[in-house]
């Protein structure tokens, strides 16, 4: 599988994909008008890779400094997803929240994300 | 919070009346009247007439540029930057006059936006056309959300996270608010009524 990248925009987030170290990359700022339209690819995309994942672990980092609630629905669908491969699939797949020290919201969203979740682990992590 | 939101409410209507004398009378005087009310109402930025996504963006901008160089902690900056786009998009999504050329691939909805500080707390305003068969329904949403405490208002988002596809933006807004979100609807005729919100941060 190949390494990929999309850029980011004033509102959309950078997303980047590298297949050696089998992380996907999300950050930056995530406002678009449309989610479903901006995040379609991306879902697509999960599916097909998730379903030949093999015993490697997938790393998902996630850094966004601001979403919106139509993205904030997006990452909810997109850790059911992910929750759904560890549970019913045995998957091995680790989500690590990057959040700075001064970005209070960022830190509750993810506590918030983290209380929900049973089977997928989900870090929280502090950039000092 | 009453006294607050009479605030606003008369905001938005001297924005009718000084636009009225402006068209009639001497512009520079009126104009000038203008700004210093809007300076005297604390108004950081204000905005009227069609938003598009690409403009939301630039004041979004324009305004985190503006706390920033206010020295606002960014916490707080965050939030405020939170609330406008929330409340820029549910006039995008929802103002009743909204037009859309295919063609083009451009929409526009028509709305006013204010982002303003008074009496220690910032507050963003925004208001847009709506039909009255919606009152109903925003006024039961939106009452539901001001009677409920910020751990009732968290356990709400999330259920409502689960269920829903979209409408989440004022349940975020509730939650982010320091003070129950206000809300009005002023008639403008049989059909159609001026819808506006307020939040605190």
């Amino acid at each position: 599988m190949d390494n990929w990248k999309t850029e980011a925009t004033k509102y959309t987030p950078e997303i980047y994909f590298d297949a050696s170290n089998s992380v996907l990359g999300i950050n930056g700022e995530s406002y678009p008008e449309n989610i479903a339209e901006f995040a379609g690819p991306l879902f697509s995309w999960l599916e097909n890779y998730l379903k030949n994942l093999g015993e490697q672990t997938f790393i998902v980092n996630i850094e966004l400094i601001y979403f919106n609630s139509s993205s904030s629905k997006m990452l909810l669908d997109l850790f059911d997803l992910l929750e759904e491969e560890v549970s019913d699939n045995s998957k091995k797949i680790v989500v690590n929240w990057i959040y700075d020290k001064e970005n209070d919201a960022a830190q509750e969203y993810g506590e918030e994300f983290q209380e929900d979740l049973e089977s997928l682990p989900f870090n929280l992590v502090k950039k000092e | 919070m009453k006294a607050n939101w009479e605030v606003g409410v008369n905001l938005l209507l001297h924005f009718q009346v000084v636009l009225k004398r402006i068209m009639k009378e001497k512009i520079s005087n009126e104009l000038f009247e203008f700004k210093e009310e809007c300076d005297k109402h604390g108004i950081l930025l204000s905005f009227y007439g069609y938003f598009s996504q690409e403009l939301l963006v630039e004041i979004g901008d324009t305004l985190r540029n503006r706390m920033k160089l206010d020295n606002t902690n960014s916490t707080k900056m965050i939030k405020i930057f939170a609330m406008f786009i929330e409340q820029a998009q549910n006039i995008i999504h929802y103002s009743a006059e909204k037009s859309f050329n295919k063609e083009l691939n451009c929409s526009l909805s028509n709305g006013v936006i204010v982002v303003g500080y008074q009496d220690d707390l910032y507050y963003v305003l925004c208001g847009n056309q709506i039909d009255k068969k919606n009152i109903e329904l925003l006024t039961k949403k939106l009452t539901t959300l001001h009677n409920m405490n910020k751990n009732e208002l968290k356990y709400y988002y999330k259920k409502q996270r689960k269920s829903l596809t979209t409408g989440l933006g004022f349940i975020e807004l509730a939650r982010k608010s320091v003070k129950p979100i206000d809300f009005d609807f002023q008639s403008i005729d049989e059909q159609f009524s001026f819808f506006s919100l307020k939040t605190y941060i």
